[in-house]
C-alpha cells in the first residue's frame, strides 16, 4: 500500500495525562483522511506530533514510506507536509505575497525581492484556483482569504500531504463548501489530506477515510462508506448521545430582556452589531446561532456593559441600563457567563473561593461593612462544588488545577447563584467534554424551568437545537431572520449563517444608520429611486 | 501575588528565591575580588556595620525605615497592577512639603506634624496623579512616566530649596523645622524615630486590607485579573488610579517621615535612592507587605553596614547597589519554576 | 528679539545635532528590540556602562578606537545578560532592566573608586577623545556659517543619522529586518515556520547592545572626554518614551530624538542666559514627559471623530434620506 505517512504506536504524555496512546494511523497517497474525535480527544496533539512541534514519547513516523525523526517542522516541511493551523499565523502588517514567502523569502543581492515574490504568488495562485492579491496587506482581510493564505503558504512550500485542523470553525457553510471543493482538487492532482474536524456533517461530505479517536486513543478507521453518522457519533462518545430535544412546558413568562436597534463596533471600531433587535420573556431559552465572530461576543459584551454601544435601547423588565456599568447592570438582575472564560471568567491563579467572591464581594453574607468573611466564601463553594458537581478537592483551589469544563461549572455556579434573573449565557461547553456538557444543559433547562429568562449564545446548533425555544440568527452583526426551536430548519438557519436573506428582509425603514454602517449592505438593496442631493 | 498560594507551591518559590540569593551573593562576591578587596572582609564589615552594637543596630532601623515606607508604596502599586517606580520622586516631593509646613508655619505640636504628613501625602499623591490619570484613561506606559517624573522631581526640590528657599548662609538647604515638627524619637543614642512603628503599621495594615477587605479583593483581583475584575463589575480605572494614587501618597510620607524624623529640614539629595530601593524590597518580596518588611530591613542592614564600609575598606558603599542589582536579577531569572506552554503570551508584573 | 537671535543660531542647531547623536543612537537600538517585541528599559544602564567602560578602554589602550571598543563590548555583556534573563529564562522584562540599571550606576562608582580611588568623575588621565571628521571640501563650497551643520563632528554623529535610512532599508527589505518585525507582531508564525523566536530576540537585543555602547561612548568620548557618575541622566529613558510613542519606526524615532535633542541643547543655551539651571535642566525631561501623554493621547483622535461623526450622522440623517447618504 502506498502509504503517504504511517504513524505506529505513537504514544504521548503530559505529566500524568497520557494525551495520545499506542496511535495508530496510516494515511494513503491521494486520499482525503479524516481524523474526527471529541475535543480533548488528542487530535492536535497527534498532528503537532506528526509536523514536529512534538516529540512523541514512544511509535514510529513513517512519512512516503521513509522511517524518520521529526523533530522540527522544517524536517516535516522537506518531506512534503504541510500544516493549516486552525488559529491562522498570519502578520497582519505583511502582505500576502510576504506573509506566503515568511521563512523562504526570495532574495537578490542580500535584498528581499518583492516583485519576484509578488509574481510567484501570483503564479501559484492561479495554478490551484486560490484567489488572492499577492500585493495587499493582510490586515482586515476575511477568514475566508486568511484560509486561502494559509494554504497557499503551504502549497508554495511544496507540500504534497495537507494537514487542516479544524478549517471549518471560522467558515460559513458556504465557505467551508468552496473549501471542500478545493481540497478534492488537491486529491484529483494526487495529493494527500488528512482533515480534522469534531463536526459529523463535514467529515461525511468530505473524507474518503475517517479515523475516530478518543480519549488519546484510535476508536475505529473505517471507510467512510462503511460509516453512518450515528455510528460515528456513538464511536466519537463512546455510547449513544444524542442531543434531543428537552422536553419543556410553553413560554409564558413577561418581557424580561429587550433589546431595540442595537449597535455597537468591535476592536478595531468597525461597527459590528448592526440595528440588533430581540426579546426574551421570563422562563424562556432564546438561541442566538451564527458562524464565530459574526457580532455575537459584541452583542453579549454591550449587554454586560464591557463594551460601549454607539446607539440603541436595552430594556431589563422595562428599565433602560444601556451605557450603565457592569456592576449596575449586574444590580438590575443580568448573570453572565463570558464565552471567554479563561479571560473574563475566572483568575485562573486565585482560588475558587475567590473566583466565587466576584462581584458579591461587598453583599452580605460575604462582607460586613467592606470586611471579607473568607469562612463564608469557602462554605460557600464548597456547597456549590457539591451542587455543580465540581471536580476539586476544596475550595482553596486555585482555578488553573481545574479542567476546562469544570472551570466553566465554576463560571456558571458563580453566575446561575448570583441571583439575576435574566442569564446572559456565551458559549457555556465550548471545550467541555460530553458528560459536563449534559450537566450544563441540565443546569440551564433547571433555570430556565424556574422563570429565568435565557439569551444562550453558541455556534454548534446541535446545542441550541436540544436547548432553545426560539432561534435568531447573527451575520455581519445583523440578525437575519428567526427560527422556532420546535421545528428547526438547519438548511434555512445555515443560509442565513452565510448571510443569504431570508424570504422577507428586515424592513430597510427601521432606524437611522447612526454610525454608517450601511455603507457596505450586507445584502443588496434595490437602486435608490431618486437622488436626494 | 496569589491570594492563596499553595504550601507545596510556596516552598518551592521559597527555595528558588534562596537559590537565587546564593548566586547573587557568589556573583557579588566576583565583583568585590574584581575591585581588589576581600569578600569576607567586606561581608565582615558591613555586618559590623550594621549589627555592631546598639548604635548601629538602630542605624539600620533608621535606614530601612524609609525602605520600608517606600516598599509598601510600591507593594500597593504591584497588587494592583501597576509598576509606580516614581517613589523616589514622590519621596523628594513629600519631603519638601512636609519641611516647608515644618520651617513655614508655626503650630502646635502634634499639629504640626499631622499638617506636614498631611501635607506629604498630598504631595506624593498629587506627583503621581498626571501620570496615574493618563495611564487608566489612555493606557500611557506608568513605568517610564514616572521615571521621568523623577528626575523632574529632584530637579523641581532642588530648585524650591537652592532658589525659593535657601538658608541664609546655608549650602543648599533649607531652613531647619521647628522642634514643635519632629517626630518623637525612640532611643536617646539614635534619630530612629517613630517612622519605624509607622512603617511597620503600615506594611501590617496594608497586608490585612489586601486580605479581609472587599476593597482589597477588588484592587488585587485588578491587578491579577483586569479582565475578569472589569466582568465581575469592578471599575478597573478607578481602582487604577486609586491605587497609583494611594501608592503616590505612602510614598509622600516616606519623604515626610524623613524630614520630620531624621534630617529636620529638606536638602539637596536628601533621601538618595530610598524610593528605588523600595522597589526593589516590594519586588523581592513579590509584592507581600509583610514579607517587604524583612526585605527592607536587609536592604537597610546593607546600607547601614555600607557607611562603615567606606570608612574600614577602599570599596565604595554603591558595592552594595550592585549586590541588590545581582539578587534582583538572579531572583527574576525565577531558576526553579519551570517555564512552560504560553511561550507567547502575556506575561504579568510576576517576578 | 536680540536675545532670540543669538539664542537661535546656527551654533543651536548644530549643539541640537550634538545633543542628538547619543540619544537618536540608543533609541535606534531600542527599535530592534521593541520591533522584536521586547520592552527594553535597560536601555540606560548599557549607555552608562559603555560610557565608563569606553574610558577605561580609552586610557588603558591609548586610542579612542579602543575605548570604542570596550566601551561597546561592555554594553554587549549587558544586552547578552538581559536577553538570557528575558528571553531564555522568561523573567520581567521591566525588573530585569531596572536591575541593569541600578547595577550598571552602582558598578560603574564601585569601580571608579577601585581603580581610580575618587567619586564623581573621571577627567583627564589620559582620556583620548573621538576625532572630529572635517568634510573635505565643506568649507569651500557652504561656506563656514552652513558648514558647520555637515563637517566637523565625531564620526559617531554621522553614523547616527546614516544608521536612520539603514534601518530603514534593513525592516524594508532584509530578512533579519522582516524577521524581527514577525516576531515582534507575531510570534506564533515566526514559530510555525521554524524562525527561531529565541535567535532574532537574542540578535535584536545585542544589535540593541551595540548601538546603546556607542551611545555611551560618544557620551564619554566625544564632545566631553569625562566620565561622571550617572552621566546618562535619564536618555535612556527618554529613549524608551520615545520608543513607546514611535513604535520602534526609525523615522519617527528621528523625528522623536531631535525634538529631545533640541530642548536638551536649548535648555543647555538657556542656562547660560541667566536661566535658574535647574529648572532649565528638567527641560528634556519635561519634554519627554509632555510628548509621551500628548501623543498616548493624539492616538484616539479616531475615536474623537468617530464620536462626531456619529453625532453629526445621528443630528442631519432622517431616515427619509438615508438611501443616498448610504451610497455616498
Amino acid at each position: 500500500m502506498d502509504l503517504a505517512v504511517d504513524l505506529q504506536g505513537i504514544t504521548k504524555r503530559f505529566g500524568a495525562f497520557t494525551a495520545n496512546s499506542g496511535i495508530d494511523l496510516a494515511v494513503r497517497r491521494g486520499e482525503i483522511h479524516a481524523i474526527i474525535g471529541e475535543n480533548g480527544a488528542g487530535k492536535t496533539t497527534l498532528m503537532n506530533i506528526l509536523f514536529g512541534l512534538l516529540q512523541p514519547d514512544e511509535g514510529r513516523i513513517a512519512l512516503n514510506g521513509k522511517a524518520m525523526v521529526i523533530d522540527s517542522p522544517a524536517v516535516a516541511i522537506a518531506e512534503g507536509l504541510g500544516m493549516v493551523h486552525q488559529h491562522f499565523k498570519l502578520v497582519p502588517s505583511l502582505t500576502v505575497a510576504d506573509n506566503i514567502f515568511l521563512g523562504m523569502e526570495i532574495r537578490r543581492n542580500g535584498l528581499i525581492d518583492r516583485a519576484a515574490q509578488i509574481e510567484r504568488t501570483r503564479v501559484l495562485s492561479q495554478k490551484f484556483g486560490l484567489r488572492v492579491d499577492p500585493s495587499e496587506r493582510v490586515a482586515g482581510l476575511s477568514v475566508g482569504i486568511e484560509q486561502r493564505i494559509e494554504i497557499l503558504k503551504v502549497l508554495a512550500r511544496d507540500a504534497r500531504t495537507i494537514i487542516l485542523d479544524e478549517p471549518t470553525a471560522v467558515l460559513t457553510p458556504q465557505e467551508s463548501r468552496d473549501l471542500f471543493a478545493t481540497l478534492r482538487s488537491f486529491v484529483d492532482d494526487g495529493m494527500t489530506v488528512i482533515f480534522i474536524s469534531h463536526h459529523l456533517e463535514e467529515v461525511m461530505e468530505v473524507s474518503d477515510t475517517v479515523t475516530v479517536l478518543r480519549d488519546g486513543k484510535v476508536v475505529a478507521t473505517r471507510p467512510k462508506t462503511s460509516l453512518s453518522k450515528r455510528e460515528l457519533v456513538r464511536l466519537m462518545v463512546g455510547r449513544d448521545v444524542s442531543f434531543d430535544r428537552r422536553p419543556r412546558g410553553p413560554v409564558d413568562g413577561k418581557a424580561a430582556l429587550e433589546i431595540a436597534d442595537l449597535w455597537a463596533r468591535d476592536d478595531r471600531r468597525l461597527p459590528m452589531l448592526k440595528s440588533a433587535s430581540l426579546t426574551v420573556r421570563s422562563g424562556e431559552i432564546l438561541g442566538i446561532a451564527g458562524v464565530a465572530g459574526n457580532g455575537q461576543t459584541e452583542l453579549a459584551e454591550v449587554l454586560s456593559g464591557l463594551r460601549p454601544p454607539s446607539h440603541g435601547s436595552v430594556r431589563l423588565h422595562g428599565q433602560e441600563v444601556l451605557g450603565l456599568a457592569p456592576a449596575q447592570i449586574r444590580a438590575r438582575g443580568l448573570a453572565h457567563v463570558p464565552g471567554d472564560r479563561m479571560v473574563r471568567g475566572v483568575d485562573r491563579n486565585a482560588s475558587l473561593s475567590a473566583n466565587m467572591l466576584m462581584g458579591r464581594q461587598d453583599k452580605a453574607p460575604f462582607s460586613h461593612r467592606g470586611i471579607l468573611s473568607w469562612a463564608t466564601a469557602h462554605a460557600e463553594m464548597r456547597a456549590l462544588i457539591k451542587r455543580f458537581d465540581i471536580r476539586a478537592r476544596g475550595p482553596k483551589d486555585p482555578a488553573r488545577s481545574l479542567s476546562g469544563g469544570n472551570i466553566q461549572k465554576v463560571v456558571l455556579a458563580r453566575e446561575f447563584t448570583a441571583g439575576g434573573d435574566v442569564l446572559l449565557i456565551d458559549q457555556p461547553t465550548r471545550g467541555v467534554d460530553i458528560g459536563a456538557q449534559e450537566a450544563i444543559h441540565d443546569e440551564i433547562m433547571r433555570q430556565r424551568d424556574q422563570g429565568r429568562a435565557i439569551l444562550l449564545i453558541s455556534t454548534q446548533l446541535d446545542e441550541l437545537a436540544a436547548l432553545a425555544d426560539r432561534i435568531l440568527v447573527m451575520f455581519d452583526g445583523r440578525i437575519m431572520g428567526e427560527v422556532d426551536g420546535e421545528a428547526m430548519d438547519e438548511e434555512a438557519i445555515g443560509l442565513m449563517m452565510a448571510g443569504v436573506d431570508p424570504a422577507t428582509p428586515v424592513d430597510p425603514s427601521t432606524g437611522i444608520d447612526p454610525i454608517g454602517a450601511a455603507a457596505a449592505p450586507a445584502f443588496p438593496r434595490p437602486p435608490a429611486s431618486e437622488e436626494v442631493r | 501575588m496569589k491570594t492563596l498560594p499553595l504550601p507545596s507551591g510556596l516552598l518551592r518559590t521559597l527555595a528558588g528565591q534562596a537559590l537565587a540569593f546564593v548566586i547573587a551573593l557568589a556573583l557579588g562576591a566576583v565583583i568585590i575580588l574584581m575591585i581588589d578587596e576581600s569578600p569576607v572582609a567586606v561581608f565582615m564589615t558591613l555586618m559590623r556595620g550594621a549589627f555592631g552594637d546598639a548604635e548601629k543596630i538602630a542605624g539600620t532601623l533608621l535606614q530601612t525605615t524609609p525602605i520600608l515606607i517606600c516598599g509598601i508604596a510600591a507593594c500597593i502599586g504591584l497588587r494592583g497592577g501597576m509598576f509606580n517606580v516614581g517613589i523616589e520622586g514622590q519621596l523628594f516631593l513629600g519631603g519638601f512639603a512636609a519641611a516647608w509646613v515644618g520651617f513655614a508655619f508655626s503650630l502646635p505640636p502634634v499639629l504640626h506634624v499631622l499638617v506636614a504628613m498631611l501635607l506629604a501625602v498630598v504631595a506624593g499623591a498629587a506627583w503621581v496623579a498626571i501620570p496615574a490619570f493618563f495611564r487608566v484613561r489612555f493606557g500611557t506606559n506608568e513605568v517610564v512616566s514616572t521615571i521621568l517624573a523623577n528626575y523632574i522631581a529632584t530637579l523641581l526640590t532642588s530648585y524650591f530649596t537652592i532658589f525659593l528657599f535657601k538658608r541664609p548662609g546655608g549650602w543648599s538647604e533649607t531652613p531647619p523645622i521647628l522642634e514643635s515638627a519632629y517626630l518623637p524619637e525612640l532611643f536617646s543614642f539614635s534619630r530612629l524615630n517613630i517612622g519605624l512603628l509607622i512603617g511597620i503599621a503600615l506594611a501590617i495594615a496594608t497586608a490585612l486590607f489586601f486580605r479581609w477587605t472587599a476593597k482589597g479583593y477588588a484592587v488585587t483581583m485588578v491587578g491579577s485579573a483586569p479582565k475578569f475584575a472589569e466582568y465581575g463589575g469592578i471599575n478597573v480605572r478607578k481602582v487604577g488610579f486609586g491605587v497609583l494614587l494611594v501608592s503616590g501618597a505612602v510614598g509622600g510620607l516616606a519623604g515626610g517621615v524623613e524630614t520630620l524624623g531624621v534630617h529636620h529640614r529638606f536638602m539637596e539629595g536628601f533621601a538618595p535612592g530610598f524610593g528605588f530601593d523600595g522597589v526593589i524590597a516590594a519586588l523581592l518580596a513579590n509584592g507581600s507587605p509583610i514579607g517587604t518588611i524583612f526585605t527592607a530591613l536587609f536592604f537597610g542592614a546593607l546600607r547601614a553596614g555600607s557607611l562603615l564600609l567606606e570608612v574600614d575598606t577602599t570599596a565604595s558603599r554603591e558595592i552594595i547597589t550592585v549586590i541588590q542589582a545581582l539578587i534582583i536579577l538572579a531572583v527574576s531569572a525565577d531558576l526553579l519554576m519551570r517555564r512552560r506552554g504560553d511561550r507567547t503570551g502575556e506575561r504579568r508584573w510576576k517576578f | 528679539m536680540e536675545v532670540l537671535g543669538s539664542l537661535f543660531n546656527v551654533a543651536l542647531l548644530v549643539a541640537t545635532i550634538r545633543t542628538t547623536t547619543p540619544i537618536l543612537l540608543v533609541a535606534l537600538g531600542g527599535s530592534f528590540t521593541t520591533k522584536a517585541g521586547i520592552f527594553n528599559i535597560g536601555l540606560e544602564g548599557q549607555m552608562l556602562i559603555a560610557a565608563f567602560f569606553a574610558v577605561i578602554g580609552s586610557i588603558y589602550t591609548g586610542s579612542s578606537v579602543g575605548g570604542l571598543v570596550i566601551g561597546v563590548a561592555a554594553a554587549l555583556v549587558f544586552a547578552l545578560v538581559y536577553a538570557v534573563l528575558v528571553v531564555s529564562f522568561r523573567a520581567n522584562e521591566v525588573v530585569v532592566g531596572l536591575a541593569l540599571n541600578i547595577l550598571a550606576g552602582g558598578m560603574t562608582i564601585s569601580l571608579m573608586k577601585a581603580i581610580f580611588g575618587t567619586r564623581g568623575s573621571i577627567v583627564g588621565r589620559g582620556i583620548v577623545g573621538l576625532p572630529k571628521v572635517q568634510v573635505p571640501g565643506a568649507r569651500d563650497l557652504l561656506g563656514f556659517n552652513a558648514a558647520q551643520l555637515i563637517s566637523g563632528y565625531t564620526p559617531l554623529v554621522y553614523v547616527a543619522f546614516l544608521a536612520v535610512p539603514a534601518m530603514l532599508l534593513i525592516y524594508g527589505r532584509t530578512r533579519l529586518g522582516l524577521y524581527i518585525r514577525v516576531v515582534g507582531e507575531k510570534p506564533e508564525a515566526a514559530e510555525a515556520l521554524g524562525i527561531s523566536i529565541a535567535r532574532v530576540r537574542y540578535t535584536a537585543s545585542l544589535l540593541c547592545g551595540l548601538m546603546a555602547g556607542l551611545a555611551g561612548a560618544h557620551m564619554s568620548l566625544g564632545y566631553i572626554t569625562m566620565f561622571t557618575e550617572n552621566m546618562s541622566a535619564g536618555r535612556g529613558f527618554m529613549a524608551v518614551a520615545i520608543l513607546i510613542f514611535s513604535a520602534g519606526d526609525p523615522l519617527k524615532v528621528l523625528a522623536g530624538c531631535l525634538l529631545f535633542g533640541f530642548a536638551d541643547a536649548l535648555s543647555l543655551r538657556l542656562q547660560t542666559f541667566g536661566f535658574p539651571s535647574y529648572l532649565v535642566l528638567a527641560v528634556p525631561y519635561a519634554v519627554a514627559l509632555v510628548a509621551l501623554f500628548a501623543l498616548s493621547w493624539r492616538a484616539r483622535p479616531k475615536t474623537i471623530r468617530e464620536t462626531l461623526e456619529t453625532m453629526r450622522r445621528a443630528l442631519s440623517v432622517s431616515p427619509e434620506r438615508e438611501s443616498s447618504s448610504t451610497r455616498s
